[in-house]
């Protein structure tokens, strides 16, 4: 009687992948690049990517597979450093605003249309319509250039489609039965979101977690282009900003590493985050009888 | 009636709110612009006297009630780095951010729509899957990718060398499309995976309401059911999405767009004053934003009510902010 | 030979990984104007069968040897072909009337189009042609009604629209699939009627499919009975019911309560009082068109439970029965009147008060689906209620689990298992295991049958019966299902419109119905001896909550009412002489004010 609560999704999901070609392709090139990263953070691979190792601008070859940059860095060992930067980008976005999202959205949902509903909307609302750039920059100066300003600007805007999916489905939990089961025993408010509602959104939180960090990593690529993002260390988006002006002259080695390692860990996310969705949705339920809508 | 007031008062309370925000991050996070206005050694007495005059002294709350009232006046002042009256820089540059962005805009969304049509109604077969793939493709690329793909491929001896690489020339239909051409077309193949996953999953479930299945019974065709069921009442989620983006669109995508290319619009604008630490053309574009924002929450809620004959008798009314 | 509408041995194959039969070999004839049944429990095929004929599922699903439509083939026709039959030859009406309507398009357009697809009428002429169809269908005040939205509607109202479109066309054959399952029993006895004399006036054969034996046998000829994607048997519906063939009949109509049978076994002698409401009331606050109002849900409710007793309480969508639950348990807060449980007084800030309701009072709800938490396992959602009341010690709580899921019948494993591994009727044995657990003194059970198939709410019932009789709970039972009721209940109270106008031992009343309201509800309700049509409430709309109708509230629709009841709200009055104060019988109605 100790079954876990997350082990019905968690299940589910594996199966549902397992099913479906595609999103076992996403799980794959997700966990590939996971290994990249952790090989790099580890200490075992990418380590030469600040080293220039040979000489400018030389093509790609066998010792260096896309060739070297302005300064004789490799390319290849700085697009793999790259992964560890994004993955570590990803993911403290993605649990962040999801921690946030569902704090706030659970709250609004449950207490709706009531003030603190309306209160929780508003800030949505303010934090929707300041212009992002310039709250990157803002914090950016305010943190004297620290490298987190990106990431928190990141977490303080990301969080709120989050947080307006989970009021929606919250408030729609709340109408349902087994809630007012809870609530005729007497259970607090609290207890019964916790115990009750919050693990029937997982599946949202989820697939919204996947989508922010596919969306933390491109932001990144922005904002390193723009001077506003990663400082120090290599990223994806730093390397494509050098090769704005390499790729006029012809020399395509970083632009092509940036964006393939860029484009294939993107895919891998979204196959994956599809999947997730697809077999996760409770609602989805094998139904036998449906009709199928398109004509003959 | 009573609707309506209370819808004013949450835009202003959300305009209160926005600007509120900025200001703060302008005033705590911005930079001290006292010494460098100063020259070498400035005396006490300089700094004290360049501080009032840049109105640092006063109380905050002070100062962001003037800055309000400013902004109702439209007395935007005068750019700091340039010294151009901020007004005439908005002026000078809305125009030119909009003619660059909208038609890639509607282009982008309409296409999408056109395209989940089909996908939606052919779904689960060849044409679908490949649409659907083209999307999920087209969302795994970084809108810069898309920039530098797309000119080095148009714009350079590498590639087709038909556009220019940057500028903005524009004095006629001709020079507009030789110079909008490649931002439009980025505009587009950026935003075109997400908007078609978005549209043919609206267009998917409301396929699936009892009412479209009563059409069919009552003999309609694909085309009438897609047409005039399927998309009459799936408009609210439309207007949502595409109502909603404008904002963003025209001032966080323009950046991007208008600083590589080197186009003279409000989002490069924007860009310089951020680097410059320029604020009151900050603090205009900051304002612009949010008026546009709750400009098209208004708009959005009255095309809802047009749209839909439910929301005329909503019943326990709500919060108001559209999800 | 010359059937309207005839098929031989269709299948229905849905595609899967083991995929499945839905249909297997099936074949029927509907002679012109006869009205056939379909019956059979959910899941047996019977709407696969009639999706299949209207070509409404992929066509590679379906093979058949024939499907004739009078003198046409229809397996031999292309969709484009078939697509024009949609609707003008042959009509479908489907279950959900909420939905079933596209919600932004007028009624009259809805209407006008289906004349406008099949050519025949175009422009004016169609608009006057659709406003005939309506007409048709017994509905006044058609100009108008063609302005509005299905969401202005009622349920009644919206598949009465649907079934004038069906017939606007005059088809040959109309299918409707289960069209009064989601109407209220007044509701369900006129659109029933009305169909059939559509039926009559067109010589449209038309079938039925329902999983109500009732609702078949008020206005079918024939009957078919359908079970896992076969026929097993067909009769005349006298016939089916005095001489059923086939076992699995034979069960069915064993398995359907009667509202004019008495229950086997009488009731255990009830206890002292348990429960009592004086003078209840239960409001919402409202916004409508921009304006507050106060919605009265229930009004001046007073009634009483004793000990080990079952209370059946009546009444149809909207009369507040729901709500009146509710507030037994505080889900719903109470703005009037008083409770008074087990002798003491409970008002609302009286924590201590409340706890004790809470604990000995445990609610049931309809659906089982909604009403267990989809990401706990059945043995988490039992031991909740243990945990917070804090009873027993935590091997204690265990064993108390595995106990409660013998109780209903289930095996003690499944309380490893998630709601969505359990079928409908395991499902609500472990709600009412989880009510049960705690060995509550009353059980609140609101429309706990509802979503039940026939055979499942049988033994269910029977399920309910014993286990009173072991643990002495008593019940209150919120239905709008009359037969139900009557196996069920010690006493019934039936609401109106947020009162009770009538309550009585459950013979007195369903023998002697005092309140004309219960006498409609007794008439409509689908039993063997088919109702007369055109019952005391045809054609009749029930007011809004919001605005109820001054005097009696159910004046308006009364087909006895006098001048005063229009100004004077009756109060109670004595339908016999019977000494006990809880065995009388009371009404509100100014017919009986000189009977005591």
């Amino acid at each position: 009687m100790s079954a876990s609560v997350a082990a019905a999704p968690a299940a589910r999901a594996f199966r549902g992948i397992g099913r479906d070609r595609w999103g076992l392709l996403g799980l794959v090139i997700v966990t590939i690049f996971f290994l990249l990263a952790a090989g790099v953070w580890l200490g075992w691979l990418g380590q030469d990517w600040a080293r220039a190792v040979g000489g400018r601008w030389e093509p790609a070859g066998t010792e260096h597979w896309f060739g070297t940059n302005l300064l004789g860095q490799d390319i290849f060992q700085r697009a793999v450093y790259s992964a560890r930067t994004a993955f570590e980008i990803g993911l403290v976005v993605a649990l962040a605003t999801t921690v946030l999202g569902a704090a706030f959205g659970a709250l609004a949902g449950w207490r709706a249309f009531s003030w603190v509903d309306d209160v929780a909307l508003w800030v949505k609302g303010v934090l929707d319509s300041v212009p992002f750039y310039l709250f990157v920059a803002a914090l950016a100066y305010a943190m004297q250039g620290r490298a987190f300003a990106m990431h928190i600007a990141m977490i303080l805007t990301f969080w709120t489609p989050t947080a307006r999916l989970l009021r929606a489905e919250v408030m729609r939990l709340k109408a349902q039965d087994f809630v007012k089961s809870a609530q005729a025993i007497g259970l607090p408010a609290w207890r019964i979101v916790l115990r009750h509602v919050l693990p029937n959104t997982v599946h949202i939180l989820l697939v919204q977690g996947t989508l922010v960090f596919v969306a933390a990593i491109k932001t990144e690529v922005i904002l390193s282009f723009l001077g506003l993002g990663v400082q120090d260390g290599v990223s994806w988006g730093l390397m494509l900003a050098e090769s704005t002006q390499e790729v006029i002259a012809g020399h395509f080695g970083n632009f092509l590493a940036a964006s393939g390692f860029l484009f294939t860990f993107l895919l891998g996310l979204n196959l994956l985050s599809d999947a997730l969705q697809d077999a996760l949705d409770p609602t989805m339920t094998r139904r036998r009888g449906r009709m199928i809508k398109a004509p003959a | 009636m009573f609707y309506f007031l209370r819808k004013i008062g949450n835009s202003l309370l959300l305009i209160i709110g926005v600007t509120l925000l900025s200001f703060v991050l302008m005033v705590w996070f911005g930079p001290d612009r006292t010494f460098g206005l100063l020259g070498k050694n400035p005396s006490q007495e300089q700094i004290e006297q360049v501080r009032r005059q840049l109105g640092y002294d006063r109380p905050f709350a002070e100062r962001y009630l003037d800055y309000l009232g400013a902004l109702a006046t439209l007395e935007l002042g005068y750019s700091d780095s340039s010294g151009e009256a901020v007004r005439a820089v908005l002026a000078r540059t809305i125009p030119v951010t909009l003619a660059l962005v909208l038609p890639g805009f509607l282009l982008g969304n309409l296409l999408a729509i056109v395209l989940a049509m089909l996908a939606a109604w052919h779904r689960g077969r060849a044409l679908d899957r490949v649409i659907t793939g083209l999307s999920v493709a087209g969302m795994s690329l970084s809108f810069l990718v898309i920039i530098i793909g797309l000119q080095a491929l148009l714009c350079t001896p590498y590639g087709v060398n038909l556009f220019p690489v940057r500028g903005w020339q524009v004095d006629g239909f001709g020079s507009y499309f030789y110079y909008a051409f490649v931002p439009t077309l980025s505009l587009v193949i950026v935003s075109l995976g997400y908007n078609t996953r978005f549209y043919r999953a609206v267009f998917v479930e409301e396929a699936q309401r009892e009412h479209i299945r009563t059409a069919r019974a009552f003999g309609a065709s694909p085309l009438t059911i897609m047409t005039r069921h399927v998309l009459a009442n799936s408009m609210a989620p439309l207007i949502t999405r595409v109502l909603f983006s404008i904002p963003l669109v025209i001032v966080s995508g323009s950046l991007l767009i208008e600083t590589y290319f080197g186009i003279p619009g409000v989002g490069r604008t924007t860009f310089e004053a951020i680097t410059n630490g320029d604020q009151p053309v900050l603090k205009a574009v900051v304002a612009l934003t949010a008026v546009s924002f709750v400009v098209v929450q208004l708009l959005a809620d009255f095309l809802y009510r047009l749209f839909d004959p439910r929301i005329e008798q909503a019943v326990a009314d709500g919060g108001g902010a559209a999800v | 030979m010359n059937a309207a509408l005839a098929v031989r041995n269709l299948t229905v194959r849905f595609p899967g990984d083991p995929g499945v039969l839905a249909v297997d070999g099936v074949s029927l004839d509907i002679a012109r104007g006869e009205v056939v049944g379909l019956v059979g429990e959910s899941g047996c095929g019977k709407t696969a069968t009639a999706n299949a004929i209207m070509r409404l599922l992929e066509p590679s699903c379906i093979t058949a040897d024939s499907i004739r439509l009078g003198e046409r083939e229809l397996i031999a026709l292309d969709e484009r072909q078939f697509r024009r039959l949609r609707g003008r030859d042959i009509s479908m009406v489907f279950q959900e009337p909420l939905t079933s309507l596209d919600p932004v398009l007028t009624v009259g357009s809805q209407v006008r189009a289906v004349i406008v697809r099949h050519g025949l009428a175009r422009g004016k002429a169609a608009r006057e042609a659709a406003a005939d169809a309506l007409r048709r269908m017994g509905l006044s005040d058609i100009h108008h009604l063609m302005g509005r939205y299905p969401h202005q509607l009622s349920g009644g109202m919206r598949q009465r629209i649907v079934i004038a479109m069906a017939m606007a066309c005059s088809p040959a054959v109309l299918i409707a699939d289960e069209p009064t399952t989601a109407l209220d029993v007044t509701t369900q006895a006129q659109v029933l009627d009305e169909l059939l004399r559509l039926g009559r006036d067109n010589g449209t054969a038309i079938l039925l499919i329902t999983h109500d034996l009732g609702v078949a046998a008020r206005i079918c000829g024939r009957i078919i009975v359908m079970r896992e994607g076969k026929f097993v048997e067909s009769a005349p519906t006298e016939q089916l019911f005095a001489r059923p063939a086939h076992p699995y009949t034979v069960e069915l109509i064993r398995a359907v309560p009667r509202v004019d049978q008495k229950p086997a076994e009488a009731p255990p002698p009830a206890g002292d009082s348990l429960l009592r409401l004086e003078g209840r009331r239960v409001s919402h606050p409202l916004r409508v068109a921009g304006k507050r109002r106060r919605l009265v849900a229930v009004k001046d409710v007073s009634l009483e439970i004793r000990r080990g007793e079952i209370l059946g309480l009546v009444g149809e969508s909207g009369c507040g029965k729901s709500t009146l639950a509710q507030s037994l348990v505080g889900l719903k807060p109470a703005d009037g009147g008083s409770m008074y449980f087990d002798g003491r007084q409970v008002t609302g800030g009286q924590a201590a008060a409340w706890s004790r309701v809470r604990r000995q009072v445990q609610l049931v709800f309809q659906d089982p689906r909604a009403s267990l938490s989809p990401r706990r396992s059945v043995g988490q959602s039992l031991i909740e209620p243990l945990d917070h009341f804090g009873i027993d010690t935590r091997t204690g709580r265990q064993a108390r689990v595995a106990q409660a899921l013998h109780r209903v019948g289930l095996e003690a494993a499944l309380a490893f298992r998630y709601p969505h591994e359990l079928s409908g009727g395991q499902r609500q044995r472990v709600a009412l295991a989880r009510a049960l657990i705690s060995e509550p003194d009353l059980i609140v059970a609101d429309e706990p049958l509802s979503s039940l198939d026939v055979s499942v709410q049988a033994r269910i019932i029977r399920l309910l019966l014993e286990l009173r009789r072991e643990m002495g709970f008593a019940v209150l039972l919120v239905s709008h299902d009359l037969a139900v009721i009557r196996q069920l209940a010690d006493r019934v109270a039936v609401m109106y419109l947020g009162r009770i106008v009538e309550s009585a031992p459950a013979d007195a009343l369903f023998e002697n119905p005092a309140h004309p309201y219960t006498r409609a509800l007794l008439s409509a309700v689908p039993g063997r001896a088919a109702g007369k049509p055109g019952g005391p409430l045809a054609g009749s709309e029930p007011p809004s909550l919001l605005t109820p109708p001054p005097g009696c509230v159910f004046h308006t629709r009364c087909p006895e009412a006098m001048n005063r009841c229009s100004r004077i709200d009756p109060p109670e009055f004595r339908v016999d002489h019977a000494v006990e104060p809880l065995s009388a019988h009371r009404v509100h109605c100014l017919l009986h004010e000189n009977t005591h």
